[in-house]
């Protein structure tokens, strides 16, 4: 025990000289950004998509993705030391908004040059589902609105007014979920990049021109699904669904918020049985990843089929990811609601 | 090579977690050291559970700053903790266990109503973005007044730790130097909680007393092992995490855990 203060010194020495090592190693394999560049960041998934459409490979901006592709939604997301670096040499960051990035705020404070780009600025958000009824059904009756359903959707704020009151963050924020919404987004998207790198204007409005092309041919595959699903009702196990049955014309009956962390009591597994059972409701919307176990257990008490819809919030890097796992959830409500 | 030591000192949030961890470490060290002797380390982990009862306590309360809530309720719990385990006869883990696992319950089941528990899971991993300027004044509070405690009662609280009886029969106030060092464990614990994480806290106040004692042959030596690799972990982690994008808390633990199997087959091998 003579060499301890040695071996001490030695071995503190030893651990401090390796993780130099290590961590030079791995910072090496990360790509380290160039100053004249114009910086990209988008916050998630549906943004990265969304804004590499509108850039295309024009060379000279740089996109990067503050998460990983395969974080999913940002509701519990830890901001890292290394996003903050990132964030830091970033001349735009996207973000989806309406509550999702919730550590926006601190963003803002840290760094107030970054140009903070809203995607869903121009967006009409739907309000947060209740664990409950939905609102639309009770303003019908309640209210002597001469409105449709449809036109109470776009006017959340009146059938909130009477039984519930939103405050500005009680958003659904799943707005990409909706394709003319996220057809807004893009638009919005393009229009922000264009303020801030004005150099590149002209190949930013041909690429989202071309990508909205695209977007509308979606839509009207979308539409002509509508005809069969108008007016059905419906159970959904992701909020992220509201925004599909809007698109679709459906109605909500029982939303069960079922994402990252949470956990289902009995009694509500109890509720959505009983009204899938007292509605006949024939199809749930679910996510495959959080909404498997739910799902199967719904398909074995009840007659209803199990929908599992892509939420589009993870995936490959890849410009027709979003078209591709749209058009996969069209062909998938096709299959269910068609005769 | 410099960069490891430079580049993140430009970033305010660094600045502050680094201070914080300058602070913080070392009381860590000095504290661990007397967990580790009286053998309290079952203690410290209940105490870093309770951390989410006295949040949830704060969320229905609707006290606007939860970290009151969890600095009292922390205070209160381990005054419990300290006077049951000194009366019940029922063995003291067992206790503990029973403390630790109800309060976790509590915790669990009040912020997990309605599925918003996702807002709280930072505090399991720790969020060293939260460390503000006003926490770093009350770490430093914090330190000065732990170091007068431990100057004056030292002597008292080694001797309560070697024999309970013998130290009361030489009128030292055993139970009032337990409570006064359970609440400066509640302190410290509560304090850093919110960037190390409630899953791993225990281990920090654990793995630097418990590797000085592999090394350490008398008192002065295990204080100044314990403290010394309690900072070196402390920085190194928090450097290291803030290169790789790993949480710091877990980095420092790993770094302690290293320390602590170095020293363990050091001592093996020498004694």
């Amino acid at each position: 025990m003579r060499h301890k203060y040695r071996f001490t010194a030695v071995l503190l020495v030893g651990i401090l000289l390796v993780s130099i090592l290590l961590t030079n190693l791995y910072v090496k394999t990360e790509e380290t950004g160039d100053a004249d560049k114009l910086r990209v960041v988008t916050s998630f998934y549906p943004m990265y998509i969304a804004a590499l459409n509108v850039i295309g490979d024009q060379s000279g901006v740089e996109l990067e993705n503050l998460s990983e592709p395969q974080t999913g939604c940002l509701h519990d997301y830890q901001m890292t030391p290394a996003d903050m670096r990132l964030l830091s040499s970033a001349d735009v960051f996207i973000v989806n908004g309406g509550g999702i990035e919730s550590f926006l705020s601190d963003v803002a404070e840290t760094y107030p040059e970054l140009t903070i780009l809203n995607a869903s600025d121009q967006v009409e958000l739907l309000p947060e589902s209740e664990q409950e009824h939905d609102h639309d059904h009770e303003a019908d009756s309640d209210e002597e609105h001469s409105h449709e359903a449809e036109a109470d959707d776009e006017h959340p704020d009146d059938t909130d007014s009477d039984a519930h009151t939103h405050t500005h963050s009680d958003e659904n924020a799943h707005a990409w979920m909706s394709i003319p919404d996220y057809r807004i987004q893009v638009q919005t998207i393009t229009d922000g990049l264009i303020k801030a790198d004005p150099t590149h204007a002209d190949v930013y409005q041909k690429n989202a021109t071309a990508y909205d092309e695209k977007l509308a041919a979606l839509e009207k595959e979308a539409e002509e699904v509508k005809a069969y699903t108008e007016g059905r009702d419906l159970v959904i196990f992701h909020e992220a669904y509201d925004y599909v049955a809007e698109d679709y014309g459906m109605h909500v009956i029982y939303t069960l918020n079922l994402d990252e962390e949470r956990q289902v009591s009995a009694g509500e597994v109890a509720d959505v049985v009983s009204e899938i059972k007292e509605h006949g409701i024939t199809t749930v919307f679910a996510e495959e990843l959080y909404g498997s176990d739910m799902g199967s257990t719904i398909e074995r008490e009840t007659d209803a089929k199990v929908c599992y819809l892509d939420t589009m919030v993870r995936g490959e890097y890849e410009a027709d990811s979003y078209i591709k796992a749209m058009e996969n959830n069209i062909r998938m409500i096709r299959e269910a609601f068609a005769p | 090579m410099m960069d490891f030591f430079t580049e993140w000192w430009s970033y305010g949030f660094m600045r502050n977690a680094f201070v914080a961890v300058l602070i913080i470490t070392p009381l860590f060290g000095l504290l661990g050291t007397m967990i580790v002797n009286k053998k309290m380390a079952f203690f410290s982990d209940a105490l870093g559970h309770s951390a989410l009862t006295g949040i949830a306590i704060g969320v229905v309360l609707g006290v606007s700053d939860t970290s009151l809530s969890m600095v009292i309720f922390a205070i209160a719990f381990a005054l419990l903790l300290n006077k049951i385990s000194s009366k019940s006869t029922a063995s003291t883990d067992t206790i503990i266990s029973v403390f630790s696992s109800c309060s976790i319950a509590i915790g669990l089941a009040i912020l997990s109503k309605g599925g918003n528990f996702s807002k709280y899971s930072s505090l399991l991993v720790g969020d060293i973005l939260s460390i503000t300027f006003r926490e770093i004044v009350y770490l430093i509070l914090i330190f000065a007044a732990t170091l007068v405690f431990w100057f004056v009662a030292f002597n008292k609280l080694n001797a309560v730790s070697l024999h309970r009886t013998l130290a009361k029969s030489r009128g030292i106030h055993v139970k009032l130097i337990e409570n006064i060092f359970a609440v400066f464990i509640a302190l410290i614990v509560m304090l850093s909680i919110k960037w190390v994480g409630i899953l791993i806290i225990n281990a920090l106040l654990i793995l630097p007393a418990a590797s000085s004692r592999n090394l350490a042959e008398n008192m002065r030596e295990y204080h100044f092992f314990s403290i010394l690799f309690s900072v070196f972990s402390g920085i190194i982690g928090l450097i290291i995490s803030y290169f790789t994008n790993v949480a710091t808390g877990p980095m420092i633990v790993i770094v302690a855990s290293v320390i602590y199997f170095a020293t363990y087959f050091y001592g093996k091998r020498s004694a």
